[in-house]
């Protein structure tokens, strides 16, 4: 960890390693403590000023540094505060640094450093407490080196100040800090009061540390926590006052000096004051304390007992880092290039590509990205069209990109340099316009692909081969004995009032041709013809589904025009060619190499007619209903290949899932649908696209054939870079959707994207993308399961985990005392948790009995679609608690909603059995009673069948306050995404296996069927880290 | 031995399809790699003499086996021996929908099967060669029949 930074290596060194690490205990603390302090005091002395020079350098020299590690034990607890915020800030900080240096002597940043290295140097020796701070000291250093322009800068310097001081004198103020400073803290408690911190965990008896450790680190993680704090204060309050002491003896001389000057110093967040007295030191470090944490560690951490066998007691599961705010995209990209596309249609997982091969392949996660390309816009947001009539699309000649906002306009507006391949084109007459002073063009305010990434042209003939098509739809519909019994056919087929044309046809009967009809003219004539189909079919006794014929007979329809087959199947295809033979039960076949056998298609009919339908611009969206076995992994693959999707209603049955039914039918038919669309992503020289993850069929190597595409539907794609070494400083990105609107025009959607080049890999972790990561994750681990074990899928996420983990910490265990913390990107915060959930979600979980063959290959189509937002809700579902809302007399304003809304952990622990819960996962909707729920609730939300079963109880609105209120908030629920309909089931405390099925199984931090927990998980990861 | 002879030439017109046959397919797969040919037309074509080719195969490695040339039919038995495998788990024929996955992975293996049949063609030439002059001019020489089998199989490595 620490050993190895040459400039912090000495301070660091001793400190971290030995006693911290392995040691644990307290002896090696103490013995370290003194040793610490010695070192210390030498450092600070000698440091202050001399040592300007080397901390300047190192900080400048390893940006690495603000990361810093701080996480030194002592640290650590200080180091956990660091969390966000200060990671980030660290960062700045480096760059800073330099200026720092220069400024030493004016202002505190300066200072700071030098001090701490000098310490560091000195420090080395004593290790252990001192180590800890030293350490912190020295990520400060550096850090502050670096950072220390910044942390004093930083609004936090205040807080870290007043953290700081706090926390150097008295400890218990910290935990009250925490939430802010704790982190913070970490750095000027890396100096004043890490110093307490660590002699006092020292002192405390190391053993003790650990926990106390630990909960610093949370304190770390858990900014939002303020148990963590708490925690400290326990833990660490009693030792503070030990450590101070110590340190003063130790430190002494120095400490109280500093200390005193360093929080006052810090308070105010100057540095100089308390520069000048205590020597760099000071400044350096508190300045950047409160920010400082921040400035200093670049990284979060969470404190993990150092003993193996003391995870328990050392990891607490409320201080793990937690999406409860849902997704939360980086800003830094989108602020740096501000004419980039918004992040709704194009995601990249870091927005900083690596700029060599090596690099690449220290980067152990994917780079790619996640387009959506025709993401629903918020209302005001409109992508606006722009028509080219006289000139033709402007493109470049050579690569063919499309105009957008990044390309250069030279010559006084007479050539426009492609930003992809450099390309200089002639500006043809019809688009010339002159320069302004700046080199702008002056008529740019017209012309919105000159401004914005994202804009749709339309496009003239020669890009059609065919007249536009209009939007067809055509009805497959299986209708033997069991979707009469279902009553699906009723339900479905009230719907499709909103087509323009549709389809008709009596599936047994293939017809070729003229079976069309306009639904606008023949409106009765169909309307007649759906009323009549349960009446036709209703004596139907028939089992047996002719599937493949009738998908022929469909095919030979709809090959002339193109357009969307929906498919209505209810049993196991059974005669003709493409019949199926029941295989889902074979449970020997799991954990064989056979495995993966069950979740292709069976027969090579289906991915054959896949690939015709595709040919011909037919897509195909599969709408599921058996309770038995369908085998949706073949049925699925028709829609996989023709950009559709897959819709799975279990068990169906009209009176349940009628809303469902009608909502996603509706949704299908209505959303806004391109039809006949290829996409391409371009991207610039030295940088290729290799894979594509979704449902389409590759046209050739890079064109996707997309016979439907709408706002539901997203592609994720990994690049890889074909030159060793990239010499651009900015890598472009550029999405062309060809389509065919659904009002009839052709058009070209493009999405355009810059992303800057780096050649630090701390750089790319700064800037990752979680949510497309582990879309991407998803995406590739479902490829996986469909040619290996579903264990080996697994494994493959989690081994990437490790890997980019581990990778992150090598970059900054060097520098940092990192001690058995884990460490990790703030920017990954959560990428533990999220891989969990994939390894845990229905298409990945278990083994054979832990879901239905069916439903993990619909889930599994499902998701190789969804959208970034929708996979994270998907797989971290929300969890809301609701009862104290219904019971409460008032509150129907919005704030009121607002304030349920808080997500909950996902673990069984946060449901209470006097309350009722809302699980939402986008998909359903689970109402949970807990068993001590009064009974009047129940009563007034699902009426007088409370007490009975809850399968067979529906909730409706009821004539009362309590059950309006339940019934608004399912409504807004749904309202917040209309892809899908949630359906809503009641679930009460106890009752199995309902419960198990519908909300315990999902809990995905609980420990669950033989899957590991949060904690075991991120126990685990760690413990891999670190081998 | 005139039946040696026309067991030569019709392991020479087996080779050379063969070899027609992988390059035709190799030339297929880099049309489709460079978007000179849809994935449709490509894989159609490709499937379409996939079948007759392992037939063919497998019909030269059993001539082979019968007429005794040990040496050139352990030479074809690693392909015959894949591509039974392929036909078992039903990998023979390209997947449309996932060309482009397995694009590279197809070439090379055709790569390689293409290598082996060449190698295969110049044992044939040289063989037939030997079995269509050297024979008959060592005939005179040698009137047994067993001396000229140990000469044989001198030549036959």
């Amino acid at each position: 960890m620490v050993t190895e930074n040459p400039n912090h290596a000495n301070n660091y060194p001793r400190p971290a390693a030995t006693p911290f690490a392995p040691p644990q205990s307290n002896t090696p603390f103490s013995s370290s403590r003194p040793v610490a302090n010695s070192a210390f005091r030498p450092t600070p002395p000698p440091n202050t000023p001399p040592s300007f020079p080397s901390g300047p350098v190192v900080g400048s020299e390893v940006p690495g540094f603000r990361p810093m590690q701080t996480a030194t034990r002592p640290t650590p607890p200080y180091g956990p505060p660091t969390t966000g915020p200060f990671q980030r800030f660290p960062t700045p900080p480096f760059q800073t640094p330099p200026p720092p240096r220069t400024a030493p002597p004016v202002g505190p940043p300066t200072i700071r450093p030098p001090a701490f290295q000098n310490h560091q140097p000195q420090v080395p020796p004593p290790s252990m407490p001192m180590g800890s701070p030293p350490q912190t000291m020295n990520g400060m250093l550096s850090n502050s080196n670096m950072q220390q322009p910044q942390p004093p800068m930083g609004p936090r310097p205040g807080h870290p100040a007043a953290v700081r001081a706090t926390s150097s004198s008295a400890w218990p103020g910290y935990p009250g800090m925490q939430s802010n400073t704790a982190t913070p803290p970490p750095p000027s408690g890396g100096y004043a009061p890490p110093q307490p911190t660590t002699s006092t965990p020292f002192q405390g008896g190391y053993a003790p540390p650990q926990p106390t450790t630990s909960a610093p680190f949370q304190g770390g993680y858990a900014p939002p926590q303020p148990t963590t704090s708490a925690q400290f204060q326990g833990g660490y309050a009693p030792p503070q006052p030990t450590t101070s002491a110590q340190f003063q003896g130790g430190y002494a001389p120095p400490q109280p000096t500093t200390s005193a000057p360093f929080q006052s110093g810090y308070g105010p967040t100057q540095p100089p004051p308390v520069a000048s007295p205590l020597g760099m030191y000071v400044g350096g470090p508190t300045p950047p304390t409160g920010g400082m944490q921040g400035l200093v560690e670049d990284f979060s951490s969470l404190s993990i007992g150092s003993v193996p066998g003391s995870f328990d007691a050392g990891l607490d599961t409320k201080v793990l880092p937690r999406p409860l705010d849902g997704d939360v995209e980086p800003t830094s990209f989108a602020e740096m290039y501000p004419m980039n596309c918004s992040s709704r249609y194009l995601r990249l997982t870091t927005s900083a590509i690596p700029n060599s091969q090596s690099l690449v392949s220290r980067w152990h996660l994917p780079l790619g990205a996640v387009v959506c390309p025709l993401a629903e816009a918020p209302e005001g947001e409109e992508v606006p069209i722009v028509n080219f009539a006289t000139t033709g699309i402007v493109r470049c000649r050579r690569c063919r990109t499309y105009v957008n906002p990044y390309v250069t306009f030279t010559d006084g507006g007479r050539k426009w340099r492609c930003n992809i391949c450099a390309l200089l084109n002639d500006v043809q007459n019809d688009y010339f316009a002159h320069l302004d002073a700046t080199g702008k063009r002056v008529d740019l305010d017209q012309h919105p692909e000159l401004t914005k990434g994202c804009v749709e042209f339309v496009a003239p003939a020669e890009y059609m081969v065919r007249p536009p098509m209009p939007p067809l739809y055509f009805f497959l519909i299986d209708v033997s004995i069991y979707s009469v019994k279902s009553g699906m056919l009723e339900s479905s087929l009230t719907q499709p009032q909103m087509m323009v044309v549709s389809d008709l046809d009596d599936i047994f009967v293939p017809l070729p041709d003229d079976l069309l009809v306009n639904l606008s003219e023949s409106r009765t004539v169909v309307d007649a013809f759906l009323d009549s189909l349960p009446s036709m079919f209703q004596d139907n006794v028939n089992v047996e589904s002719a599937f493949g014929p009738a998908l022929k007979a469909a095919f030979m329809v709809m090959s002339q025009l193109g357009g969307k087959l929906l498919i209505f199947q209810s049993t196991l295809p059974s005669l003709g060619v493409g019949r199926l033979r029941l295989r889902g039960d074979d449970i020997r076949a799991y954990g064989t190499d056979r495995e993966h056998a069950l979740r292709i298609p069976e027969d090579p009919f289906y991915k054959q007619m896949a690939a015709d339908f595709t040919k011909y611009q037919v897509a195909i969206n599969i709408y599921a209903f058996s309770d038995k076995y369908t085998d949706i992994a073949s049925l699925g693959t028709l829609a996989k290949y023709t950009g559709g999707q897959v819709y799975y209603y279990p068990s169906f049955h009209s009176a349940i899932h009628k809303d469902k039914l009608r909502h996603e039918l509706a949704r299908d038919l209505t959303r806004e649908t391109a039809w006949e669309a290829v996409m391409r992503i371009r991207c610039g020289k030295g940088v290729r696209f290799t894979s594509y993850h979704g449902n389409f069929m590759l046209r050739s190597t890079d064109l996707l054939a997309l016979p439907a595409v709408d706002c539901d539907k997203a592609y994720a794609m990994q690049f890889a870079l074909e030159e060793t070494l990239l010499t651009t400083q900015i890598v472009y990105f550029q999405v062309a959707l060809l389509h065919t609107s659904s009002s009839g025009e052709r058009r070209i959607r493009v999405h355009t994207a810059a992303a800057s080049v780096v050649a630090d890999l701390g750089e790319m972790y700064r800037q990752a993308d979680t949510g497309a990561i582990v879309s991407l994750f998803g995406r590739l681990a479902i490829e996986k399961s469909l040619s290996y074990k579903l264990e080996e899928a697994r494994n493959a996420i989690q081994q990437r985990i490790v890997k980019s983990l581990k990778e992150y910490r090598n970059l900054y265990a060097v520098q940092h005392r990192v001690g058995t913390r884990m460490i990790y990107p703030e920017s990954l915060k959560y990428l533990c948790l999220y891989g969990l959930a994939l390894c845990k979600s229905t298409t990945l979980r278990g083994g054979y009995a832990d879901s239905q063959l069916d439903e993990r290959c619909a889930a599994g189509f499902t998701m190789m679609a969804l959208p970034v937002k929708k996979m994270l809700k998907l797989l971290y579902p929300s969890l809301l608690r609701v009862d104290e809302y219904l019971t409460k007399a008032s509150g129907h304003g919005d704030s009121e909603f607002e304030k349920i809304c808080t997500r909950l952990p996902l673990a069984a622990d946060s449901l209470d059995s006097r309350g009722i819960y809302i699980y939402d996962d986008g998909f359903r909707l689970v109402v949970w009673f807990g068993q001590m729920l009064s009974p009047d609730i129940s009563r007034n939300l699902v009426g007088e069948d409370f007490a009975t079963d809850f399968s067979r109880v529906s909730l409706s609105e009821r004539d009362n306050e309590m059950s309006r209120k339940l019934m608004g908030i399912l409504k807004k629920l749904r309202n917040g995404d209309a892809s899908y309909y949630p359906l809503c089931h009641l679930v009460r405390q106890g009752e199995q296996p309902r419960e198990n099925f519908f909300l315990l199984s999902n809990l995905v931090e609980d420990q669950v069927g033989g899957m590991n927990g949060y904690v075991d998980w991120v126990l685990q990861i760690h413990r891999l880290v670190q081998q | 031995m005139a039946w040696e002879v026309i067991f030569w030439i019709i392991f020479f017109i087996i080779n050379i399809a063969l070899i027609a046959s992988n390059l035709y397919q190799i030339v297929c797969l880099s049309d489709l790699e460079s978007d000179y040919m849809n994935p449709y037309e490509s894989s159609s074509r490709i499937n379409a003499v996939v079948v007759p080719e392992m037939v063919l195969h497998g019909v030269c490695s059993v001539l082979l086996l019968l007429t005794g040339y040990w040496f050139m039919f352990l030479l074809t038995l690693p392909i015959t021996i894949y591509n039974s495998m392929l036909y078992m788990n039903n990998q023979h024929l390209i997947d449309v929908t996932e060309v482009f996955r397995y694009v590279d992975a197809e070439k090379k293996y055709r790569i390689a099967k293409l290598a082996v049949y060449l190698s295969l063609f110049f044992l044939v030439v040289i063989r037939s060669m030997i079995a269509g002059n050297f024979t008959t001019i060592l005939e005179p020489f040698h009137p047994t029949n067993e001396d000229l089998d140990i000469l044989s199989h001198v030549l036959e490595f």
